[in-house]
């Protein structure tokens, strides 16, 4: 690998210099460095050191060292002891606590591991009856955002610091006033507690308004659901009921969109193998690829302006085949439009959930406009689904003014006093409000907020907001389980929570978490006991709270009279679609940097957002990227060096008023003739990891295109704009890396996996090398189930919290030193421009053969007799040749010491500010080394974990021998965050773990097994269940082609199987 | 006659001599201070804020090294007591000590005591006081005789290398289960250590790591 290093540019006064002379200015020593290297600044600028100099240089730093450490003796270092013994507290031990986290679709219920007082990690909680104790991306970060040290942390009032005491007596005068023009802005929520004290606000001051915005909220769902079904009516998907799931806009398999517990049951019923029911098929039409697209069996390319068209086509063949006239009525009541969708995908499709009335989903994505979801309302009730596979519950919403409603009353003067409560309206609220000019218009405003952010500094008063892992709560999961939140940490910098501030606009006094939240407990919980209190925090939910279920009618009259509303797509426009980031969701998580540098699901851009459209418009709107295979010319220029200088062309997108840059990447897949770019990036003059990242979409999107904006304009400048893609190939080559195959294939040929591509034609495998016994009793593998791992992320971020695996910027990334211990390759396969996606998850393989050991000159990789291939930092001396003979390309190596150096600051040298901030040294796992530079690392199979079990086992066995104690049930941080189950890790020495089933399931296999290095990681591969009448669906599961191999060869099945190393544990020893 | 030698060479004899030197200071300091007890600390015996003797604790009034040192047994840390165990009994006794004057302090104030660490392994190493104790053991074998120690020191080196001598015979070091927290045990007359712990390791199937997962993480 090429070293590329980027100097900062020279300064006058140069603070890393190597001469005296460098450092006057000398202008004969400046002479004397252009005769002797005349092409030396060119060989620094561009390609990097040689390794001559590099020597050199390296030469003098160990001098150097060695000056340094003569001189040095180990530091005194104390013992700490707490002063009283704090309750349940061991140090060295971990407590759980279970609480969640407030979420868009209610809750993510979830068990924190905290180390001597400090929340390191976040868990599912597995006990939660809406939960099977996954997780997403971004409650796995939130252990970052506590501890983030950009965090505000100081009451401020007109910018000067002030006080709590001087901001609680403040907001005790307004609650002493009569409300007439006090306004709060805050974000729908399903606390009880806060719904109590809003009711309690709204009697107090009956003039109050009480306005809600989030960006991403399902405003549009609830509104169509109230058409449909009245008011405060909440359908809740029965998935393991579900034959036929057609999402139309909706990404309902990726927890950020629709919350944990949301989709659980569709990912048992992906199963091929299951007992009882057959295996589910998904429809998919979307305008770009989505995790759930992703997943698909059938996918339709289609502009969002479209879907509506689509759904009333649907809903049409529908009507007919069911008889319904209120489908009917609604479908007819829909605007038509002309479109280009295939009328067969259409009918077929529609045949297809007609066979399967009373067992198929509908859905549309929660920001799928209202006339087109109450269209899928009226098709899944002329399909007999409401009550089926689509529970109605009665929920507790109760509606709330819009945004638009409070800016029209700001803008009449009757708001004296605005509360803004964890909502940022001058960055994110729609566009045509102005709700900057707005706000100037408001004399008192106070903003409770995680950053003094676009909103905070243009408040009069601005307090920090507390996590919520700093304060108490409550919340309702989707389906109305009461959840608890509570805090694991007093407020790091004096935050307070939302319901602290409400409570003393109440007239309340001193602020009370607990009692706030136990006051609703006693009103909802049937028997209010000590007990069920303790219990309700214990478990983390009280039992048998959800909503109520109901038989409501669909209402076809106010149903048509909403769908009426509908917008025809326009001809020949372009539209531009509004996503949610899948690491800044609307931009709250703008400064998390372990979020930025997830790449995205489908495009592996990191760092930024940026703008993407299809192939073939891409062409037509003359944007050149060299991106997803489309190099040409550009990678020829760069010496083919494409990884180091990804570039995308800057585009202009105006909508007649605003305009935005951006910058674009082709995105196979994608509909022609849209564009789609995520929210949330481009801030400025928040923080400093905000700034410049990405571009800000939140200018063209205005009250009525909070979807998608029909009619952009674009024009492409002749700038480009740096990405950092961390897969910017998609072909696998012809190695068959992924595997899939039809359910038919599947049906022939359950093994059909094992003996694909090469697999069917190598010789046994026999090794040169011979290696210590794999002897112990415990020997770790693991599986993922390709067939329902969607690539959602969590087990990616769960495994940067839970290793301390650290950040290393958007430049280090485009030099491809990304340190994601598990990523997610995302392949395409088929035509461009309507490929098929798949997603692979890739850590460690934790070969028998491992290629690494051999080539380490320190043996610093070495084998454990459990199995496990382990990496001594301490003995690693950063010659890379492991990372070199991986052939996953799983091994990371510390170029720079990123946990000690800020990422903007990594080519400093010594001279640089050294150190991390205090906040950040309390989010790291105390149980895993932070590595520093010059060290590789790689998963551990959370080796940390394994130990600990091992440890417990034999503390537990004491005086006894070791093998009577079995090792208790453990999982590792991807295992346990992944929301589908798809990873399973455990002892596949035991034949009766669950790993060892599935590793002996017919899908499994191992990749490159010619290699012959035995990996313990076992994929399984996917199956897809097409329509045999659906267009294109020859093409379904063919990602490997057609797989030939396996059928001219099948004599060679028989060596095909990938347990092959069941003879080394024969005889199993005690730890 | 001619100058069989270049010029520079006049210096070369010095130039030697003191390249000579320097080699030979650098290894000398180097040795003395990688090779030697005191880079590994042995005798550590630094000033603790409380004169605390473990002789008076242990060996006179007997107490047990899980009175104060009470999680050895369940967490992977051996905790140092909290000044609410110190003050457990001197509340009664020695109350109005010179010599207990910061942990009073510390009682009134809520700050806690800072006690020097003796016993510092490096960040990489993950060290379990819990398995060691309960698979047999002593607090002596690593610790050497604490209970006759007026103030702490470092007994043993704590090295790597220390480390997996017992790791690849914890015969040498195994102990009846009723012995490990007395300082004091010696195997009866009729026996040897090495015997004993023969017995316990195949009993109890005690199996050390020593691949590098075993502590490295």
């Amino acid at each position: 690998m090429k070293i590329n290093f980027h100097h900062p540019a020279p300064e006058k006064t140069p603070r890393i210099w190597r001469s005296l002379r460098e450092l006057e200015n000398d202008p004969e020593f400046e002479k004397h460095l252009h005769t002797e290297f005349p092409r030396g600044a060119d060989v620094y600028q561009d390609s990097g050191l040689s390794k001559r100099d590099f020597i050199k240089l390296m030469g003098a730093s160990i001098a150097l060292a060695g000056v340094g450490l003569t001189g040095c003796r180990r530091p005194e270092s104390y013992l700490v002891p707490f002063t009283k013994g704090v309750e349940f507290t061991i140090p060295g031990k971990f407590l759980y606590y279970a609480t969640s986290m407030p979420a868009r679709f209610g809750a993510i219920p979830l068990v924190a591991t905290t180390s001597d007082g400090r929340p390191t990690k976040l868990e599912g909680n597995p006990l939660h009856p809406f939960s099977n104790g996954g997780t997403d991306t971004f409650a796995q970060a939130e252990t970052l955002n506590l501890y983030d040290p950009h965090r505000s942390k100081q009451i401020t009032e007109n910018g000067k610091p002030s006080s709590r005491e001087a901001f609680d007596a403040y907001v005790a005068s307004v609650a002493q006033s009569d409300g007439s023009n006090l306004a709060i802005l805050t974000e729908p929520s399903s606390s009880p507690t806060r719904a109590r004290f809003r009711a309690a606000l709204q009697t107090k001051f009956p003039k109050l308004v009480w306005a809600e915005y989030d960006p991403l909220a399902p405003t549009a769902a609830n509104a169509a659901n109230e058409a449909s079904f009245g008011s405060s009516v909440r359908l809740v998907p029965q998935f393991s009921r579900a034959d036929v799931i057609l999402a139309i806009d909706s990404d309902f398999l990726n927890p950020i969109e629709t919350g944990i517990g949301y989709a659980q049951g569709f990912s048992a019923r992906r199963n091929p193998e299951q007992k009882g029911a057959s295996m589910n098929r998904l429809y998919a039409v979307e305008n770009h690829y989505t995790v759930t697209g992703g997943m698909a069996d059938h996918r339709l390319r289609c502009k969002i302006s479209e879907t509506g068209e689509f759904a009333r086509q649907l809903g049409l063949a529908l009507a007919a085949a069911t008889n319904n006239a209120a489908l009917a009525e609604v479908a007819n009541a829909f605007p038509a439009s002309q479109t280009s969708i295939d009328p067969a995908w259409i009918k077929e499709c529609a045949a297809d959930l007609a066979k399967n009335a009373g067992s198929s989903i509908v859905l549309a994505g929660p920001m799928t406009p209202a006339p087109v979801q109450v269209l899928v309302n009226a098709i899944n009730n002329a399909l007999g689904n409401i009550g089926s596979t689509l529970l109605p519950v009665k929920a507790d919403l109760v509606p709330a003014a819009s945004i638009e409603d409070l800016a029209a009353a700001i803008d009449k003067g009757n708001v004296k006093t605005l509360f803004l409560m964890g909502v940022n309206p001058v960055y994110n609220a729609p566009a045509n409000l102005g709700f900057k000019e707005l706000l100037s218009k408001v004399p008192d405003t106070v903003h409770l907020g995680f950053f003094e952010d676009e909103t905070g500094t243009a408040s009069r008063w601005h307090v920090p907001a507390a996590h919520f892992l700093e304060s108490w709560g409550d919340c309702r999961t989707f389906d109305g389980t009461y959840t608890s939140v509570q805090p694991m940490i007093l407020p790091l910098w004096n935050g307070v929570s939302e319901i602290e501030v409400l409570n003393i606009l109440s007239g309340a006094t001193a602020p009370e978490g607990p009692s706030l939240v136990r006051e609703t407990f006693n009103a909802i919980a049937p028997q209010a006991t000590a007990e069920s209190w303790n219990a309700f925090l214990r478990d983390g939910f009280l039992p048998e709270s959800a909503f109520q279920q109901i038989q409501p009618t669909f209402n076809a009259a106010t149903a048509s009279g909403l769908a009426k509303k509908g917008a025809p797509a326009k001809a020949d426009a372009l539209e531009l679609v509004f996503l949610q980031s899948s690491s800044v969701d609307d931009g709250r998580y703008a400064n998390n940097s372990w979020l930025l540098e997830t790449p995205d699901f489908v495009t592996k851009v990191t760092w930024d957002n940026v703008l993407m459209v299809s192939p073939a418009t891409a062409v037509r709107l003359g944007i050149k990227t060299n991106n997803f295979g489309l190099l040409g010319d550009v990678a020829e220029k760069m010496g083919n060096d494409v990884n180091y200088d990804l570039i995308g062309d800057i585009v202009e997108l105006s909508d007649g008023k605003s305009t935005i840059e951006a910058a674009a990447i082709v995105a196979p897949g994608h509909a022609d003739d849209s564009l789609s770019i995520a929210l949330g990036y481009g801030r400025k003059g928040v923080s400093a990891l905000m700034d410049g990242v990405g571009f800000d979409a939140y200018p063209l999107r205005s009250s009525n295109s909070m979807r998608f904006l029909d009619g952009v304009t674009i024009k492409v400048t002749d700038r480009n704009y740096p990405i950092a893609q961390t897969q910017e190939h998609r072909s696998m080559e012809g190695r068959d890396l992924v595997r899939e195959g039809s359910l038919e294939r599947y049906a022939k040929d359950n093994a059909f996996a094992q003996t694909m591509g090469m697999d069917s034609h190598i010789p046994p495998n026999i090794s040169l090398y011979t290696h210590p016994e794999l002897n112990a009793k415990d020997q770790w593998g693991m599986t993922v189930d390709l067939n329902t791992c969607t690539g959602c992320n969590a087990c990616v971020v769960a495994c940067q919290a839970e290793n301390n695996v650290p950040v290393v910027g958007k430049d280090q990334v485009r030099k491809n030193r990304d340190m994601a211990w598990i990523r997610l390759d995302r392949y395409f396969a088929g035509d461009s421009s309507d490929p098929e996606m798949l997603s692979h998850a890739i850590m460690c393989q934790h070969c028998e053969n491992a290629p690494c050991e051999t080539v380490c000159p320190v043996n610093a990789t070495v084998h454990s007799e459990d199995g496990l291939n382990l990496m001594a930092y301490n003995r690693c001396i950063g010659t890379r040749y492991c990372a070199n003979n991986c052939p996953w390309k799983v091994r990371r190596f510390n170029y720079f010491d990123y946990n000690q150096r800020p990422i903007d600051e990594l080519y400093w040298g010594p001279l640089a500010k050294k150190g991390m901030a205090d906040s950040l040294k309390m989010s790291k796992n105390p149980n895993v080394t932070v590595r520093m530079r010059g060290v590789m690392e790689k998963c551990t199979f959370c080796i940390q974990r394994i130990e600990e079990a091992k440890i417990s086992r034999l503390v537990e066995a004491g005086p006894t021998p070791a093998s009577d104690t079995p090792i208790a049930p453990f999982k590792v941080a991807c295992q346990q965050a992944c929301p589908n189950d798809s990873i399973v890790f455990g002892n596949i020495a035991d034949p009766k773990s669950q790993v060892s089933r599935m590793r002996k399931d017919p899908r499994g296999y191992v990749m490159f097994k010619y290699l012959n290095v035995s990996p313990r990681v076992t994929y399984l591969a996917r199956i897809r269940n097409p329509n045999p009448k659906m267009p294109g669906a020859d093409l379904v599961g063919m990602a490997n082609g057609s797989g030939h191999h396996g059928d001219a060869h099948g004599e060679h099945a028989d060596q095909g199987h990938v347990d092959s190393h069941s003879d080394h544990h024969t005889e199993p020893a005690a730890h | 006659m001619a100058n069989f030698f270049p010029k520079w060479t006049n210096w070369l004899p010095l130039k030697v001599v003191i390249c000579a030197g320097a080699i030979v200071t650098f290894l000398v300091a180097g040795i003395s201070y990688y090779f030697t007890p005191k880079y590994t600390r042995v005798g550590y015996e630094p000033t603790q804020p409380v004169p605390f003797s473990h002789v008076i604790h242990v060996q006179q009034l007997g107490m047990d090294c899980r009175y104060c040192h009470s999680f050895v047994e369940v967490a992977s840390h051996s905790n140092i007591p909290t000044t609410q165990t110190c003050m457990a009994c001197h509340t009664q006794i020695k109350a109005d000590s010179p010599k207990l004057a910061a942990v009073r302090e510390s009682w009134k104030t809520g700050e806690p005591v800072n006690w020097v660490r003796i016993h510092k392994l490096p960040d990489y190493t993950y060290f379990n006081h819990a398995v060691h104790v309960n698979r047999g053991v002593s607090c002596y074998s690593c610790h050497g005789a604490v209970n006759e120690m007026k103030v702490v020191y470092q007994h043993e080196t704590q090295s790597m290398s220390w480390c997996l001598d017992c790791h690849r015979a914890p015969e040498n070091h195994l102990r009846p289960p009723s012995e490990i927290y007395n300082m004091a045990w010696h195997p009866p007359a009729d026996t040897t250590q090495r015997q004993i712990g023969l017995k316990f390791k195949e009993e109890w199937e005690v199996n050390p790591p020593v691949t590098c997962g075993g502590c490295h993480r």
